[in-house]
């Protein structure tokens, strides 16, 4: 696709919005009408469905701007208190496979506590964290913040085997889970442990993941235990789970894509500098919104010809 | 040649010690000589006042808590406080060991080869130059030489801390903003620490008013206190009752069970609607598939799933009906075999019972939903039952179940994979019911007792959730509501 | 075999190799045609799992044995460095630990570490017909100490700490009907919305343990408690069902922005 002028770009753009919305919307009457008409339609005409409505936003890059509902904000606006050099903790409890939905706020993350100067300490749970981590030291850590140095701004613990049995340990201690970092630095050399003895002493934990060990082990094992504020970024399938800790066990949660969507987004409200930062979350938003409204009509015709045919078999 | 290698190391460490000991002393004692220096140039701030300190309660030891009233030129006008610092008293005995504890530390260093941040002209470098001389055997000789000897001298700390304020010096803790009034000083409790803190050995601290210009003025010593451990941590009382509550209860519940007292448990829905299916199965002449999920049989959901197997299986041997049921662990399907060849002896029908009703699949998750799902499709059973553990696999079998058109009946205690068996299945046991209905069918007592047990405590939830809510609207209630505050 | 299935491989095939030599050719860096291979690799894998969606295929299932194979290989390695020789070894001698060049720990217990070894070589006693039995000792105590260790925590955190979470004011700031109906809003801090959401969980969470109550009959006003508990526990079902939407599309618009990015190039 190779862009002759921006008033080119517009039109290409808008066209093909508006080409995709017409497709989906005949498609939809026309599989309405068919199940209607009593003949069956083929499930695989669904993930058509289903693939188009996602591939077309990505391709004609529609997105949307979200407002952050409280849930959200409150971790931000954890943050955004913090003072300079207050040292927040970011373990990244996920594998490729959840990546999708959770490196995006694992990003925005680590951007906003660096730009507010603070102290990050990197771990994982999970042994694929590992290069989950190197990416956001590759896009963010080292790319934007060149300035920032291992040791001093931010260190990088890696991976430790044991999940909750690293976590009971690094409420109490952490050099003796951490003897030292992923690159191995002796603990005692690491100055953002200077005033670090275990996560007690941390101004905020914030675990990334969806699985187990995750935030549920965090809050249990460290949150709850020690008495540290805790916030959470997770898959969406898990979030539902966690909202029952929020606001006395955790005080904020960005749930799936969506919540990392309305953090971006706050972010680039609130700070000029991040006007031009990348918004992988609300770039993803705008095929979620369009598979979301054609899942939508999916249940709505499904419950029409639902309620119809019980009514036929009453009759 | 150990022993040579040692004394000569001590040598050098006393030796070492002894300058930066003069060091130390001189800079503790400049301290005061340069306020009085500074009095001349720059009014100093007033001193923090009424400076008191207790251990730490609750805790392991090591830790102190120290609270002070503001300077009175805290937040006040040129003069102003712009943080204090605070320090403790250390006796030479602690600043000598500190010296072993750094030359450790460097041993480390370089037996982890991880030197290159140590700065040129520092002592932790004059220790490196030194001690680089040696091999990588030797090394570890003093190391543990060194650390046998911080041992020892440990043990002396707290009869040395008795001679303050003679022999020793002030050490730096941290410093606090202006307008804090307490800190906590938690210290080591690992010997090899520099921030080891010994419990029962008397502690002195004091804490300096400090300006912007680095006028600083003290507050007077505190001390000597004491640092100790405790056996019980009283924030936790409420855990202790809870843990108490529960135990208890689920104890004398499970006793009552297996005395044979009789336990209503309500009946369930899902469980009537077990008997229904199996009458259609019959009617129909098609079989019921009755599927364990991935638990293992060590597995509560699974244990409680045999139960349900036994009544399926009762009444299927009653009705002459065909009972298939896949499984996917090895031990999983010899209980199960037991459980359905003695449901069928129940019934009076152990001739109908068949060797392979109850067959092993295999132990890949996705293979084996494929194979049960082929299974519903060639043999289009008129019922499959769900009960057990499952993962992902929830709705994959539930949704070709329901294209199959069969009867279904779920139940698992698998939070997640709930709303997928809610949408596809006819009839789903949520979470507890399974547990519930296991108990209702087999009077099994420990799964009675316990369930009785979590009924007694879901009622006191119900009870003191009311209370609270209503307490909550006064302000006397706030007392109420503590009492589940568990801190730290 | 069928002569379908021989050109339907041959034309796959014949697309690895041009998209492989096109990535190759295009691809900057210093292995070009490594890279070229392995996001080639990687787009042919996502789409041969795709391809399950049309029916069940050959290229599927290789794709399928690839990942259960590499991930439980994986897995293994990654146990072994990060478990035994990560956590375990530099507990046990210094004279191992230098040979796996991982720095030794010193403590004065360390010997109670041989009691690990021992019960994780009795675990594996259950690949033995007949030492099988000496498994259930390791069994045990993972399973006591993991009880013991959850009882009390989610005790503290899922029982005590939820019952406070549910103590909740239902009148927030109440100073009367004409304060109330003066400063009427609904902006998400502002006192109708703040009552209304105490109340629904207090509601919610009495109701849904009445549901869970199975020592009574559920008639009269505890069987409409229990009823309003059910439709509670549905409206929860159906919030998660639809993050679970949200969570599948998000993995899909991830691949999808793979195959387009990285792959295809169309998208930058």
């Amino acid at each position: 696709m190779t862009v002759l002028n921006p008033l080119f770009a517009i039109s290409a753009q808008t066209i093909g919005i508006t080409l995709t919305l017409i497709i989906i919307g005949l498609g939809l009457a026309w599989l309405f009408w068919r199940s209607f008409s009593g003949k069956e339609v083929d499930r695989r005409i669904i993930f058509i469905f289903i693939f188009f409505s996602v591939a077309a936003p990505i391709l004609f890059k529609i997105s949307f701007t979200f407002k952050a509902i409280p849930i959200v904000s409150a971790l931000y606006d954890k943050v955004e208190s913090l003072p300079a050099g207050s040292t927040v903790l970011i373990s990244y409890d996920f594998d490729p496979a959840m990546a999708p939905e959770v490196q995006p706020m694992a990003d925005a993350l680590s951007r906003h506590c660096l730009s507010r100067d603070l102290k990050i300490i990197y771990m994982c749970l999970f042994p694929t964290g590992q290069g989950q981590l190197e990416e956001t030291f590759r896009t963010v850590v080292r790319e934007e913040f060149p300035n920032k140095k291992d040791g001093i701004d931010f260190v990088n613990l890696g991976y430790k085997a044991g999940g909750e049995g690293v976590l009971n340990v690094i409420v109490t201690d952490f050099e003796k889970m951490f003897p030292t970092d992923v690159n191995s630095v002796p603990y005692g050399d690491i100055q953002v442990f200077d005033n670090i003895k275990s996560c007690q002493n941390l101004d905020l934990i914030i675990s990334i993941g969806g699985g187990r060990p995750g935030i549920k082990e965090w809050v249990l094992f460290v949150g709850d235990p020690g008495n540290v504020p805790m916030a959470a970024g997770v898959a969406a399938v898990v979030a539902p789970q966690l909202y029952p800790y929020f606001p006395n066990q955790i005080l904020g949660l960005l749930g799936g894509v969506k919540g990392a969507a309305e953090y971006e987004n706050k972010m680039r409200d609130e700070h000029e500098q991040f006007k031009d930062m990348p918004t992988p979350a609300t770039t993803m938003m705008g095929p979620q919104t369009l598979a979301h409204i054609v899942v939508m009509a999916f249940i709505i015709i499904g419950n029409i010809l639902y309620f119809r045919n019980k009514r036929r078999e009453e009759g | 040649m150990k022993v040579k290698l040692l004394i000569m190391v001590v040598m050098m460490l006393a030796l070492s010690s002894f300058c930066f000991a003069q060091d130390n002393a001189t800079e503790a004692g400049t301290e005061d000589t340069d306020t009085t220096a500074v009095v001349e140039s720059i009014i100093l701030p007033a001193p923090p006042g009424n400076l008191t300190g207790i251990d730490k309660p609750n805790d392991h030891g090591h830790a102190a808590i120290l609270s002070w009233d503001l300077s009175p030129d805290d937040g006040a006008g040129e003069n102003s406080v712009l943080k204090y610092e605070i320090y403790k008293w250390v006796p030479q005995l602690m600043l000598d060991i500190n010296l072993v504890r750094d030359s450790l530390s460097v041993i480390q260093r370089i037996l982890r080869n991880t030197t290159s941040g140590i700065t040129e002209g520092t002592q932790a470098d004059s220790m490196k130059i030194v001690f680089e001389k040696y091999s990588r055997d030797e090394l570890f000789d003093i190391r543990n030489t060194l650390i046998a000897h911080v041992k020892q001298e440990n043990t002396g700390l707290a009869e040395a801390s008795n001679s303050y304020p003679e022999n020793g010096a002030w050490l730096f803790v941290d410093k606090k903003p202006s307008g804090t009034k307490s800190f906590v000083h938690i210290g080591s409790k690992d010997f090899k620490s520099a921030g080891f803190v010994p419990d029962f050995a008397n502690l002195y601290y004091r804490v300096d008013a400090v300006t912007i210009d680095g006028a600083k003025s003290s507050s007077k010593v505190l001390g000597p206190i004491q640092t100790s451990g405790q056996w019980y941590n009283t924030y936790r009382t409420p855990v202790v009752f809870s843990v108490l509550f529960f135990t208890l209860l689920t104890i004398y519940f499970v006793r009552e069970a297996r005395k044979g007292a009789d336990l209503y448990v309500r009946p369930l829905g899902g469980i009537e609607a077990v008997d229904d299916a199996i009458g259609r199965a019959t009617e129909m002449g098609r079989p019921i598939l009755y599927v364990l999920g991935l638990g293992s049989a060590a597995d509560i959901a699974t244990i409680a799933s045999f139960t349900i197997l036994g009544r399926v299986a009762k009444k299927v041997a009653e009705y002459q009906t065909e009972l298939l049921v896949p499984t996917y662990d090895p031990i999983v399907m010899t209980v199960a075999q037991e459980v359905v060849k003695s449901a069928y002896l129940d019934a009076g029908r152990p001739d109908a019972y068949k060797e392979d009703t109850v067959h092993f699949v295999t132990q890949s998750q996705f293979a084996y939903v494929a194979a049960v799902n082929g299974i519903m499709l060639r043999e289009l059973p008129a019922t499959n039952v769900y009960m057990g553990k499952f993962f992902a696999e929830s709705l994959i079998l539930a949704e070709t179940g329901a294209l199959a058109g069969s009867i279904q009946i779920s139940g698992t205690d698998e939070i997640a994979q709930i709303p997928f068996f809610i949408v596809a299945c006819d009839y789903t046991l949520i979470g507890e019911e399974l547990y519930a209905a296991s108990a209702y069918l087999g009077k099994e007592p420990v799964l009675l007792g316990s369930l009785k047990a979590q009924d007694y405590a879901k009622a006191a939830i119900i009870l003191l959730a009311v209370i609270g809510v209503v307490l909550a609207q006064f302000e006397f209630g706030a007392a109420f509501v503590n009492l589940f505050e568990v801190a730290n | 075999m069928k002569k379908t299935t021989i050109i339907t491989f041959a034309v796959i095939s014949a697309l690895f190799l041009v998209s492989w030599i096109a990535k190759g050719m295009f691809t900057e860096g210093s292995s070009p045609f490594l890279d070229g291979f392995l996001v080639t690799l990687a787009a042919f894998l996502t789409l041969a799992i795709m391809s399950f969606l049309y029916k069940d295929n050959p290229y599927y299932k290789f794709a399928e044995h690839l990942f259960v194979g590499v991930s439980a290989a994986y897995a293994m390695c990654l146990g072994f460095w990060s478990t035994i020789v990560g956590n375990l070894i530099p507990r046990l001698s210094s004279g191992i630990s230098e040979f796996f060049k991982v720095s030794y720990i010193e403590g004065d217990y360390n010997f109670i570490y041989f009691i690990p070894i021992i019960f994780g070589i009795l675990l594996l006693m259950r690949l033995s017909p007949r030492g099988g039995w000496l498994s259930r000792w390791p069994l045990a105590f993972i399973v006591g100490t993991t009880a013991g260790l959850n009882f009390v925590r989610y005790l503290r955190s899922d029982f005590i700490n939820q019952v406070s979470s549910t103590i909740v004011p239902l009148m927030i700031d109440w100073q009367g009907f004409g304060h109330f109906f003066s400063n009427l809003n609904f902006s998400a801090t502002g006192q109708l919305v703040m009552m209304f959401s105490n109340l629904v969980i207090f509601i919610g969470v009495t109701c849904g343990i009445i549901y869970f109550y199975f020592s009574k009959e559920h008639t009269g006003w505890f069987g409409r408690a229990s009823k309003i508990g059910i439709w509670i526990l549905m409206i929860t079902f159906g919030a998660s069902f639809g993050y679970t939407v949200m969570g599948r599309i998000s993995l899909l618009v991830g691949r999808i922005t793979f195959l387009f990015r990285d792959w295809l190039e169309i998208i930058s």
